[in-house]
């Protein structure tokens, strides 16, 4: 039964504070999720990927009005399949699409429906992901839907629903490293997991109006990047002025202040309370919401105004000059690809035939729009998505499956070696091969490879048998945790000895941001001597944060 | 009976036996290295120390045509006691041969000289020059029959090649290749295609070992085969690689051969090629 005071039904206004919430106190978290990682490699971003996933779906219905829960949640289910990044983004995403799906034609929920939504949500999340591994985000919003689905028949306060939700939540996480022995080896709880029981978290401390730490969330920039590439001029008159400023007084009344701007211009945020509202407007006459403002009694402060005819105008004509360093020319399939580095930029664009390189990889994983923007930029009808790193592949994959009219694929790249060979394969195969029969040759070009990362690690830890100290260096074979150390060197050389180097014929070491040429080429000095039957190659990789990504072949 | 000579450049690599089953002349080009010239006529020149040496030459060799005054000694000689004389050399996109054999020719009667550019190198050439020597016996001298022929076994026959280092196919510049510069940023085996006077990179590999399986990948499109001759600068081993991976696509007659140091100069120490030529090649 539900108390006095209690919450029966969710509106959309309802729930856009619950997102608003969840997005909150996953931001305010956002670096416990990032620590929570399995190898003491410096890129974690689990909790960035979640918070950017969440951030788009916020951004998404931020300035919508819509007492409808149906109609909300899809916007912001959409927003998050668009701004999936990472693996745990892309599990995040088909959560609220599941939960999105269930409300469809509501205008609010219930208990009953609530449970539903949490149940399709979680059985979306499980069909997102090829082969389901248990121990992961994914058990621990099953278990926290179980929860909720046991008590859905007699209580039918949300408020306590979402209590049940978030200790069942956190009772799942703390036993994922029962279900996963490499979080128990790393001595840490599942960090997709624990983003998202952040996130629902936050929705519950809302509830009881407990301190969610807004780092303003609210007045999350209208203006994402690439803004100019969405915006439509409202008429013949062109793209107005961006107004921004705030009122301060006493007694002033948001609603009537939201409404009164609405009807002043278009894109419109109002937000705060009856001492300070923030006003985001565009408009055509800027002296229209200041009158109104002065008019209301309140007094202006941190006053913007933009003039964005010509900041589009500045922006087209910048736009040539950006896309040439990220784009090229290319006949018939072409390949969209993932990479860090200057020099791997270069590489995959202007010698390996690439027709768009999105930045990102080990820090950055780029999210499923970002791939979207370059599947429709580019004038390809037919176009192979090669992610080159594990935790982009969903959002390759999550895009193929969104992307419309083009025909798409997904080589399922897990490093930039392995994308290099990739690419020799497409070069070689692509004006005689139909896209999936190419796509298959790419695919097997993939084991061409052997993949090895130097790096050092940022924390000690006990893994795959390997005792690691923090600040040592250590060496990835194929995104497994090989070896350790101290000296640049032999962690090198007990890398390449594990891959059975002696007996290959090429080794590539691509060198990053922080190793200088001259370095790189005394390593492979020192290297020649070991591994007499290969040859050793010096290429510039540019990559950030791993000295040196290494391919042997 | 019309009585027909044939000539060809050492760039051919016929096997003694059928130089000398069908009396062909063949002119020797030369390499120039360490301040002397060497004719490539099997005898100046010891190939496999050639090859050994190579590497290791300060200065890069360079190949030249024969001068003229040779291809007019040994033509005019091979002209004797002829009716008809058919030259079959290296396309003059490649070389200065094909200008030489002209040049050496010019004093004979046109009327009895027919010189053909034969589009590619080593036995592609070399297979050209064999049938249109063995049309002409079974025909008694038709030379209608002959340029047939050759006709034919052109379009049936394929050269590749794959050099085991990029090094001394862009000292040659002879390859047309557009991704040139990529090859200095990134290490790339290309497998290139003799033809049409052209020297083409068709495909771009890694590793020398997937070169070689480029290279019978590209052998398997051709069979069934009615010749294969796998040729090699100074690499044995690997032309037996090459020929145990092509499994029974190899006919029993194939051929295994070191490549002329004309040819090999270019494409390096190493380096392996094949040469096909299709069974119905005749009625194709």
């Amino acid at each position: 039964m539900a108390a006095k005071g209690a919450l029966t039904a969710c509106d959309g206004h309802m729930m856009k504070r619950l997102a608003e919430a969840g997005l909150a106190w996953l931001h305010s978290n956002q670096e416990k999720v990032n620590q929570l990682n399995v190898f003491p490699v410096p890129d974690g971003d689990t909790g960035t990927n979640m918070t950017l996933t969440m951030q788009n779906a916020w951004d998404n219905i931020a300035q919508m009005d819509e007492p409808h829960v149906g109609k909300l949640t899809y916007a912001l289910a959409r927003g998050a399949l668009m701004g999936a990044r990472g693996n745990s983004g892309v599990i995040l995403s088909q959560w609220w699409r599941g939960f999105a799906e269930a409300l469809e034609g509501k205008s609010s929920f219930d208990a009953q429906l609530f449970s539903t939504a949490c149940k399709s949500a979680v059985e979306r999340a499980y069909q997102g992901v090829v082969s389901p591994v248990e121990g992961t985000i994914l058990t621990v919003t099953r278990q926290a839907m179980e929860a909720v689905s046991e008590k859905a028949d007699v209580e039918t306060d949300l408020h306590t629903l979402f209590e049940i939700k978030v200790t069942a939540a956190y009772e799942s996480l703390k036993h994922t490293p029962e279900l996963l022995p490499m979080l128990k080896d790393a001595g840490v709880v599942d960090s997709g997991g624990q983003g998202w029981t952040f996130i629902i978290e936050g929705m519950l401390r809302m509830l009881r109006g407990e301190d969610i730490h807004f780092r303003s969330v609210q007045a999350v920039a209208v203006q994402q990047p690439g803004w100019q590439e969405s915006l439509v001029p409202q008429d013949e008159e062109g793209y107005g002025y961006d107004v921004q400023f705030l009122m301060k007084g006493e007694g002033m009344n948001v609603e009537q202040v939201r409404a009164d701007i609405s009807a002043i211009g278009w894109s419109t945020l109002v937000v705060g309370d009856s001492t300070l509202i923030k006003v985001h407007v565009h408009v055509h006459d800027p002296g229209v919401p200041l009158s109104y403002a002065i008019g209301k009694g309140a007094l202006l402060d941190d006053l913007v105004v933009e003039n964005m005819q010509l900041q589009y105008q500045e922006y087209v004509k910048n736009r040539a000059t950006r896309e040439k360093q990220h784009m090229a020319r290319v006949e018939g399939i072409a390949v969209v690809t993932t990479v860090t580095g200057d020099g791997f930029r270069q590489m995959f664009l202007n010698d390996l035939g690439a027709a768009y390189v999105i930045a990102g990889g080990q820090t950055m994983n780029p999210s499923t729009e970002d791939f979207i923007t370059a599947i429709q930029t580019l004038p390809n009808t037919e176009i192979i998505l090669l992610p080159n790193n594990p935790n982009i592949l969903m959002a390759a994959q999550q895009a193929a499956a969104l992307a419309e009219g083009k025909q798409v694929r997904v080589v399922p790249s897990r490093s930039i070696p392995q994308g290099i060979s990739a690419m020799f394969e497409y070069a070689n195969e692509k004006d005689s091969l139909e896209l999936d029969e190419l796509a298959d040759n790419m695919k097997t070009a993939l084991q061409n490879v052997t993949t090895g990362e130097v790096t050092t690690a940022t924390r000690s830890v006990n893994l795959n048998g390997i005792k690691v100290r923090e600040g040592e260096y250590i060496g990835l074979i194929d995104d497994k945790l090989a070896v350790a150390g101290d000296g640049l060197l032999n962690v090198t050389r007990a890398l390449l000895d594990k891959t059975g180097a002696d007996k290959r014929e090429l080794i590539t070491l691509y060198y990053g941001d922080i190793v200088t040429e001259v370095q790189a080429q005394e390593l492979a000095t020192a290297l020649r001597g070991h591994y007499a039957g290969a040859e050793i190659q010096v290429v510039n990789g540019g990559q950030p944060l791993y000295p040196y990504v290494i391919s042997i072949e | 009976m019309t009585k027909i000579h044939f000539v060809t450049d050492s760039a051919s690599d016929l096997p003694d036996d059928v130089i000398n089953r069908y009396n062909i002349t063949v002119i020797p080009a030369f390499v120039n290295y360490g301040g002397q010239s060497y004719a490539d006529d099997g005898k100046a020149l010891d190939r496999v120390k050639y090859y050994h040496d190579l590497p290791g030459m300060t200065s890069h060799p360079t190949t030249a045509a024969m001068p003229p005054a040779l291809a007019e000694e040994m033509i005019g000689k091979a002209f004797e006691g002829c009716d008809h004389l058919v030259i079959i050399c290296t396309p003059p996109t490649l070389s200065g041969i094909y200008n030489s054999m002209r040049l050496g020719a010019s004093g004979l009667p046109q009327d009895r000289v027919t010189q053909i550019d034969s589009t590619t190198l080593t036995m592609g050439m070399g297979y050209q020059v064999m049938f249109a020597a063995e049309t002409a016996e079974q025909t008694n001298g038709d030379l209608k029959a002959v340029l047939d022929t050759i006709e034919r076994v052109r379009r049936n026959q394929r050269v590749y090649a794959a050099p085991e280092s990029m090094e001394f196919l862009r000292r040659s510049g002879r390859v047309s290749w557009a991704a040139a510069g990529a090859a200095a940023l990134l290490q790339i085996k290309p497998v290139v295609l003799a033809s049409e006077g052209k020297i083409e990179s068709i495909a771009r590999v890694r590793t020398f070992s997937k070169a070689i399986d480029k290279l019978v990948e590209l052998a398997q499109e051709q069979v069934p085969l009615e010749r294969l001759t796998i040729v090699h600068a100074n690499n044995e081993a690997g032309a037996q690689e090459v020929k145990s991976k092509l499994g029974s696509a190899a006919p029993a007659d194939t051929r295994i051969a070191m490549v002329t140091p004309t040819i090999g100069t270019h494409i390096g120490p190493g380096a392996l090629g094949v040469t096909t030529l299709k069974q119905g090649w005749r009625t194709s």
